[in-house]
């Protein structure tokens, strides 16, 4: 079996959430079987500047194989077809051209997975809304499996990505979340489709007292893990638990782990570490009381899922469909849309220990049940096994000229207002 | 391939957070406490009382804002006799009417004329009463604002006025405190003022006084008198202190004292022992230094009548007083202090501090435990107390 792996990014010191997913399975899969991994020679991803080698490297014993982009992208330009296609009717033109503005353009990718697609038993193709899935997918025909990483943001009602969910061979889903929405907006239940998600190496015995004493942290405290950006929620979580701290009964301090492009709010009760290696983070993880996850927008989140392997409860933000989704179904962790919820749930956490002790366990079983490597991995060599019957679809040609000028395509904000919300199972 | 069916049985999250929610729901609805709520009240009144947020020119612009008032032009009509069949064309205006008598064969257009006249006219008068109620809301509205202005402004006022009124009442109620203290303190100085055949052996105590051996205290039921043991002081302390006791011997320092007094004294004179006082910072000049003699474990404290009544109330058992006993000197300086005023009183109260002090320059501090007895002598008896388990002694 050889299989590529194509990705916007790749490399063992980026940790973009989709990234990682593809390294990750990468290199799972190279224990079964052979895999390459296609990718730009990009490494940020506001600008796709080419700053690695183009050419073939090895990354953790997985050759890589790396391709030039061809423009960087050009900020103001970029957010002006955003505001058209997320905000106005537009054509297909429209989207396509904010795809090339939104890049890792690099045709040269694009090309050699045409020309060398059928070296390849499947494509991997990870993130759906890049310039390289887009195109890659075309290009692989029926060897194009897609691993969406989608989330539920206004991308996904651009009119262009709704063929490139119904062409391909396979999609592998990160939640049940995911797949209900992409059903939703594409109506592809017809194509091969699975939840996966992905496992983690969480180590065995973290140290929380190491973490304790190496950072001088006394008392219970919630921890939040990720990059401290608006977009991730970050700015309601100070928000409330600023407000929380003003309750005599709380004793929860929090800790910021990652990289900050907010201002921390100055209180003893709040602490920022920056980033921490894997180690650390995982220490950090068994020393805390709780995670807290306020991100809007997540297709899975892999912190999350390794604090339930280490036992831990999460308070997530219920506006998250994924997130809220993910509780319910592991009986893991609370969630809240409010502030009133979000004090109600963190004190019946930090009060509760028989809550907080049952929510850490049913994380522990829920990971190992659905998130532990052999499980993920297995899903992948099923899914494989299960399209070698199947009949790839068809890949229509991109529409004409006169076609793609039309101006009839809905605001992408509009298709996305249309789409059911909520948890699977419990949609509205 | 199953997806996702992990239903713990131990614990439903939907469920807890129902519970969250009704909880949230209750309080808000009814969990608010008296004070929470006036917390409420208070940070708007203070919000809404902010002076800072308060306009000066408030009035000025909203008759800014405001536009003035121009009554609208209601469409109206004038109708007249000849209304009807006016025209702008002479023939055609002289042909109806010469065809007025015929037109009036069909029906009579006067009560139509009329109608429409008055009509015409009501809605001129009502046009026009209607700028005139417009105009005087609008003015009344301007009123209105300034009168709400300028109680905002008057609220704010009075808010501060109360804040600055609430502070003086703690400033004066202190104040008020501390002169019911210090009246206390001078009614019972008052009362402990001796007659005048003290005086006459008080006086001689203000000679240096040489140590005296431990004695135990007397007991409550003897009769207070200088042990036989016990030299009598060259300096005529003894008989002071006889002369000054009360004849029964029932441990009443001073007629009309209370224990309370007798208590609050004590501690006081231990207050002004521990450190420098006032009392010291003004002693006078002219106050006579007590010798080296004047200090000691004096024994002939045991009949002063102040320490005696300590020993009564077992509070400072003499053989185990930690700071040691006062000398002769400073209990004659408190005796004079009582005739002398309060001014003098304090001053020989500095006075004796300072013998006490010269005399035991290595006395240890109040706080370093009993001192053991040079000379054991008589146990004591119950009711003297003893130091260590007299927490007064401490």
């Amino acid at each position: 079996m050889k299989v590529a792996v194509v990705v916007q990014r790749y490399g063992q010191a980026i940790n973009g959430g989709a990234e990682l997913h593809a390294r990750y399975i990468a290199e799972h899969l190279a224990r079964h079987g052979e895999v390459e991994v296609l990718t730009t020679c990009a490494a940020d991803y506001v600008t796709w500047r080419n700053e690695l080698e183009p050419g073939v490297g090895q990354v953790n014993g997985v050759p890589v194989r790396r391709f030039r982009v061809k423009h960087e992208r050009d900020p103001r330009l970029f957010a002006e077809r955003s505001d058209r296609v997320f905000e106005q009717p537009h054509s297909l033109g429209d989207e396509l051209d904010w795809l090339d503005a939104e890049g890792p353009t690099s045709p040269a990718l694009v090309d050699y997975v045409a020309k060398h697609a059928a070296e390849y038993e499947y494509c991997l193709f990870f993130s759906y809304r890049y310039y390289h899935a887009y195109y890659g997918t075309r290009a692989a025909g029926g060897r194009a499996i897609l691993v969406p990483t989608a989330e539920r943001d206004l991308t996904v009602g651009l009119s262009i990505f709704q063929p490139l969910f119904r062409r391909v061979r396979a999609v592998m889903y990160n939640s049940p979340e995911e797949r209900a929405m992409i059903h939703a907006v594409s109506g592809n239940q017809n194509v091969p489709g699975v939840v996966v998600g992905i496992g983690s190496d969480v180590p065995n015995s973290p140290q929380a007292g190491r973490f304790r004493q190496k950072y001088h942290i006394r008392g219970p405290f919630a921890v939040y893990v990720g990059r401290i950006d608006q977009n991730k929620g970050c700015n309601e979580l100070f928000e409330f638990f600023q407000g929380y701290l003003n309750d005599p009964a709380g004793k929860l301090s929090l800790v910021l782990i990652g990289h900050s492009l907010l201002p921390i709010p100055e209180h003893p009760r709040i602490r920022h570490l920056g980033f921490l290696d894997d180690t650390d983070k995982f220490d950090a993880m068994a020393a805390a009381d709780l995670l807290i996850m306020p991100s809007y927008y997540e297709s899975l989140s892999m912190v999350t899922l390794e604090t339930w392997a280490l036992g831990r409860p999460v308070l997530a933000n219920g506006k998250c469909d994924v997130l809220k989704g993910q509780c319910i179904r592991s009986n893991a962790g609370l969630y809240y849309e409010t502030y009133g919820e979000f004090v109600g749930a963190l004190e019946a956490i930090e009060q509760n220990r028989w809550l907080a002790g049952t929510l850490g366990r049913s994380g522990r079983q829920f990971f190992r049940d659905h998130y532990d490597w052999p499980v993920i991995e297995r899903k992948y060599l099923e899914m494989f096994e299960r399209l070698k019957t199947g009949a790839a679809a068809t890949v229509h040609p991109l529409p004409g000229w006169f076609e793609r000028r039309r101006r009839d395509l809905p605001a992408a904000r509009e298709v996305l207002t249309r789409l059911p919300k909520g948890p699977a199972g419990i949609r509205s | 391939m199953a997806d996702f069916n992990v239903r713990s049985d131990s614990v439903n999250v939907e469920h807890v957070m129902e519970q969250i929610r009704a909880r949230i729901s209750e309080k808000r609805g009814v969990d608010y406490t008296e004070q929470q709520i006036r917390e409420l009240a208070a940070v708007k009144l203070e919000r809404f009382l902010d002076p800072r947020g308060v306009r000066s020119d408030l009035l000025d612009q909203f008759r800014k804002t405001q536009p003035a008032y121009e009554p609208p032009e209601l469409p109206n009509f004038a109708f007249e006799d000849e209304t009807l069949f006016e025209s702008h064309r002479g023939p055609i205006r002289w042909i109806r009417k010469l065809l007025l008598p015929i037109l009036k064969l069909f029906f009579n257009p006067n009560p139509l004329i009329q109608a429409l006249h008055i009509q015409s006219r009501l809605n001129a008068m009502n046009a026009e009463r209607d700028a005139k109620l417009e105009s005087a809301r609008r003015a009344m509205d301007q009123l209105y604002y300034e009168l709400v202005h300028n109680l905002v402004i008057e609220t704010t006022r009075l808010g501060i006025e109360v804040k600055n009124l609430k502070m003086r009442v703690e400033s004066v109620s202190s104040r008020l405190e501390f002169n019911e203290r210090r009246a206390r303190a001078l009614e019972s100085v008052v009362v402990y003022k001796s007659s005048g055949a003290d005086e006459s052996h008080v006086q001689p105590a203000s000679a240096p006084a040489t140590p005296q051996p431990f004695t135990p205290p007397p007991s409550r039921s003897m009769p207070l008198q200088p042990a036989p043991s016990q030299p009598a002081p060259s300096t005529g302390a003894a008989p002071a202190i006889v002369q000054g006791q009360p004849a029964a011997g029932t441990g009443q320092g001073v007629p009309g004292e209370g224990p309370g007094q007798r208590s609050r004294r004590r501690r006081r004179r231990r207050g002004r022992r521990s450190g420098a006082t006032a009392a010291e910072i003004m002693g006078p000049a002219g106050s006579p230094a007590p010798g080296p003699t004047a200090g000691g474990p004096a024994r002939t404290d045991s009949t002063d009548p102040v320490d005696h009544d300590a020993e009564h109330d077992g509070a400072e058992p003499h053989g185990v007083e930690p700071r040691g006993a006062e000398p002769h000197g400073a209990e004659h300086h408190r005796t004079e202090h009582h005739e002398a005023g309060d001014a003098h009183a304090v001053a020989a109260e500095a006075a004796a501090q300072r013998a006490d002090r010269a005399s035991h320059p290595s006395e240890p501090p109040a706080d370093s435990g009993p001192v053991a007895p040079t000379d054991p002598g008589p146990a004591p008896t119950a009711d003297s107390g003893q130091g260590g388990s007299d927490p007064d002694s401490q």
